[in-house]
C-alpha cells in the first residue's frame, strides 16, 4: 500500500512535469508567476 | 465614542460602506485626505475644463443599482447615466480604424471582415462570456470571499460557477487564443489584461470575459465621473452622514487588538466602534495600524502583496473636435508585444515606445465638460514607477511630448495643434493624492493567488473593529467592483454591531 502511493504520487509529480513541458511559454510564464506566488498563500489567507 | 463608525477615505467603497451603515442608523463620519469624493473615480475642473482623474466608464452597472435598492433609493434619482455606443474605437500600426459597437451582432459583422471564423466564435464567446458574468463571476461582486467557507457557500449558491472555474486556472492569454484565431481580433480584447495591472501571459483568464460583459452595455456619468460617487455621498448624507474633507488620518488607534477609532495629522483624535478603511491595504496595515503592532505572519502576508502597474493620465483640453470614433479608443499591440512590454520595458524601468494606449474621450458622451467647440482627452498608458533614465517630477513634460510624438508616429493621430491646455498625472502624483503606493492605482495585484480568500479580508483577522473596502480588498479594482467591497463590508459591520 505504501509503495503503491508512492508510485501514484510520483506518477503524479512524472504528469505535472510532463504537461508543464509541453505547454506554450505563456502558460510557463503563468505556472512560474503563480508558483513563486505559492509559499505565501497561508499568510495572506488569514490577513 | 464620538461616532459608531469612521471610514477613512471618500472613494466609492468607503462611501458604499458609509452609505449602508448610515441607512441602518449608525452614526457615521468620513474623513477624506482631499478636497473632494471619488478617489480614482472623480473629476477636477482646470481652466475650464473637466477632467477625469482615473476611472473613465462603467460597466457593470447593474451593481451600482443593488446598492441604492439596499438604501431604499432609485439610482436615477441621484446619477444620470449616458449609455455610450460603440464601446471602443481601435488604431493599428499599420493605420487601420475600426470600432465595435455595443450590439453582438454588430461586432460579429465588424470581426468578420478579419476572420469569418472568429466571428462564429464571437458567438461562443459571448454566449460563454453571458453566462460566466451573470451567473458564475457576477455572483460574488457583492458577496464575501473571506474564508474557503464563504467561498464554498457561495460555489453551492451558484452552481455554475464550478463549470468556469477552468477560466480561473487558465491565463489570459489562452482563453483569447482558446477562443480566436486572428491576431487583429485577439489583440482588440487584450487591453482589459491590463485592467487588472497584469500583461495577457500572467492574468487570470476570467479577466478576458470583461471584452464581453462590456456589451452588455457601458455607461458615463453626465458631469463627469465624480456623478457616481457624489450621488453616493448625497444619499449618505441624505441618512444624516457627514463627510469631512482635507482630513488626513494618519493613524488607527487600537486598544489592544481592537481598533476605537483613528488620529488625524492634526494630531485630532477621533474615537469610534468601528473603523474602515478605503485605502490601500499595504498602506493602511504598515503605517496606519503601524508595522510595529502586526504579527510576524501578518507582516509577511501584507509584505508578500505586488502592487498593480500605475498608469500615467495625460489631460488635454482640445480647441477643435479630435479625430476619433468612440468614448473610448485603443491604440493597440498585439498580445506577444502587451507580454514584451511586461518582460522587458517594465521589468528595465523603461517607458515603452510602442505607444500602446487608452484614450478617453468624456466630452464625447457629454459636451458641457468644456467650453462649447472644445473638448477633453485623456491618455491613459502604463509605465513604470521607477524610471531607468528620468524622474517623474523633473520629466513630465518630456514624458507628454514622447506620447504625443508616438500617437503622430505610430497611429497618425495629430493633437499638437490643438491643445489649449495639458496636464499630467505621473505615479507619483497618485502616490501622493490618492496614497497608492507606488502609484498604483489599479491596488494590489489581481492574479489568483491575490483573490478571493488570498486578498486581504474586509473583515480583518488582525485587528478587531477594523474592516476594508476598494481596490486592495475584494474583488479588486474598478467602479463596481470596489463599489461591491463596500457593500460586503457594510454587511460584515451591520452583523457584527448591528
Amino acid at each position: 500500500m505504501k509503495n503503491l502511493k508512492k508510485a501514484l504520487l510520483l506518477a503524479g509529480l512524472l504528469g505535472m512535469a510532463a504537461a508543464y513541458m509541453a505547454a506554450d511559454d505563456s502558460t510557463k510564464r503563468y505556472i512560474a508567476h503563480i508558483g513563486k506566488q505559492v509559499p505565501y498563500l497561508p499568510y495572506r489567507y488569514f490577513i | 465614542m464620538d461616532y459608531d463608525a469612521v471610514v477613512i477615505g471618500a472613494g466609492l467603497g468607503g462611501l458604499s460602506c458609509a452609505s449602508v451603515l448610515a441607512r441602518n442608523g449608525f452614526k457615521v463620519l468620513v474623513l477624506e485626505n482631499t478636497g473632494q469624493v471619488g478617489g480614482c473615480c472623480s473629476s477636477f475642473d482646470h481652466q475650464g475644463y473637466r477632467f477625469d482623474i482615473g476611472a473613465s466608464i462603467v460597466e457593470l452597472k447593474w451593481v451600482i443599482d443593488d446598492l441604492f435598492h439596499k438604501l431604499g433609493k432609485r439610482t436615477e434619482d441621484f446619477i444620470d447615466f449616458i449609455p455610450i455606443d460603440p464601446i471602443y474605437g481601435f488604431f493599428t500600426a499599420d493605420g487601420r480604424r475600426f470600432s465595435y459597437p455595443v450590439s453582438i451582432e454588430g461586432t460579429r459583422e465588424v470581426i468578420a471582415g478579419f476572420s469569418p471564423e472568429d466571428a462564429i466564435a464571437w458567438d461562443r464567446f459571448a454566449e460563454v462570456g453571458s453566462e460566466a458574468i451573470n451567473f458564475a463571476f457576477g455572483k460574488v461582486m457583492s458577496e464575501s470571499m473571506g474564508t474557503m467557507k464563504d467561498m464554498l457557500r457561495v460555489a453551492a449558491a451558484n452552481p455554475k460557477l464550478a463549470k468556469y472555474l477552468k477560466y480561473m486556472v487558465l491565463n489570459f492569454e489562452s482563453v483569447l487564443c482558446k477562443f480566436f484565431k486572428n491576431d487583429t481580433v485577439r489583440a482588440s480584447m487584450s487591453l482589459q489584461s491590463y485592467f487588472v495591472g497584469l500583461p495577457p501571459a500572467l492574468c487570470p483568464g476570467y479577466v478576458a470575459f470583461l471584452a464581453y460583459s462590456e456589451h452588455e452595455g457601458i455607461f458615463y456619468p453626465r458631469g463627469g465621473m465624480i456623478g457616481i460617487p457624489q450621488g453616493i455621498a448625497d444619499a449618505f448624507t441624505q441618512f444624516g452622514g457627514e463627510i469631512r474633507f482635507n482630513s488626513r488620518v494618519d493613524k488607527v488607534l487600537t486598544d489592544g487588538k481592537r481598533a476605537c477609532g483613528v488620529e488625524l495629522a492634526d494630531g485630532t483624535q477621533i474615537r469610534s466602534n468601528v473603523v474602515v478603511s478605503n485605502i490601500n491595504a499595504k498602506t493602511l496595515y504598515l503605517q496606519l495600524v503601524g508595522e510595529e503592532k502586526l504579527p510576524a505572519w501578518a507582516k509577511r502576508a501584507i509584505k508578500s502583496y505586488e502592487v498593480s502597474i500605475p498608469a500615467p493620465m495625460i489631460m488635454l483640453g482640445l480647441d477643435a473636435k479630435p479625430d476619433l470614433d468612440a468614448h473610448h479608443s485603443f491604440c493597440y499591440a498585439t498580445l506577444d508585444e502587451m507580454n514584451r512590454i511586461w518582460f522587458e520595458d517594465y521589468a528595465n524601468n523603461r517607458v515603452p515606445d510602442g505607444g500602446f494606449m487608452l484614450i478617453s474621450w468624456p466630452t464625447h458622451a457629454d459636451p458641457s465638460l468644456a467650453p462649447e467647440g472644445h473638448h477633453c482627452l485623456n491618455l491613459v498608458s502604463f509605465a513604470p514607477y521607477d524610471l531607468a533614465d528620468g524622474d517623474w517630477d523633473r520629466d513630465r513634460e518630456k514624458y507628454l511630448d514622447t506620447m504625443l510624438g508616438l500617437l503622430e508616429k505610430n497611429f497618425n493621430l495629430k493633437l499638437r495643434d490643438h491643445i489649449q491646455v495639458a496636464k499630467v498625472n505621473t505615479p507619483k502624483d497618485f502616490e501622493r493624492l490618492l496614497l497608492h503606493p507606488r502609484g498604483a492605482v489599479y491596488g494590489l495585484q489581481s492574479d489568483i493567488t491575490c483573490s478571493a480568500a488570498f486578498r486581504p479580508g474586509a473583515r480583518s483577522r488582525v485587528v478587531k473593529g477594523l474592516y476594508l473596502t476598494g481596490a486592495s480588498t475584494h474583488l479588486g479594482g474598478g467602479v463596481a467592483p470596489t463599489i461591491g467591497s463596500g457593500m460586503v463590508a457594510g454587511d460584515f459591520i451591520l452583523k457584527d454591531f448591528g
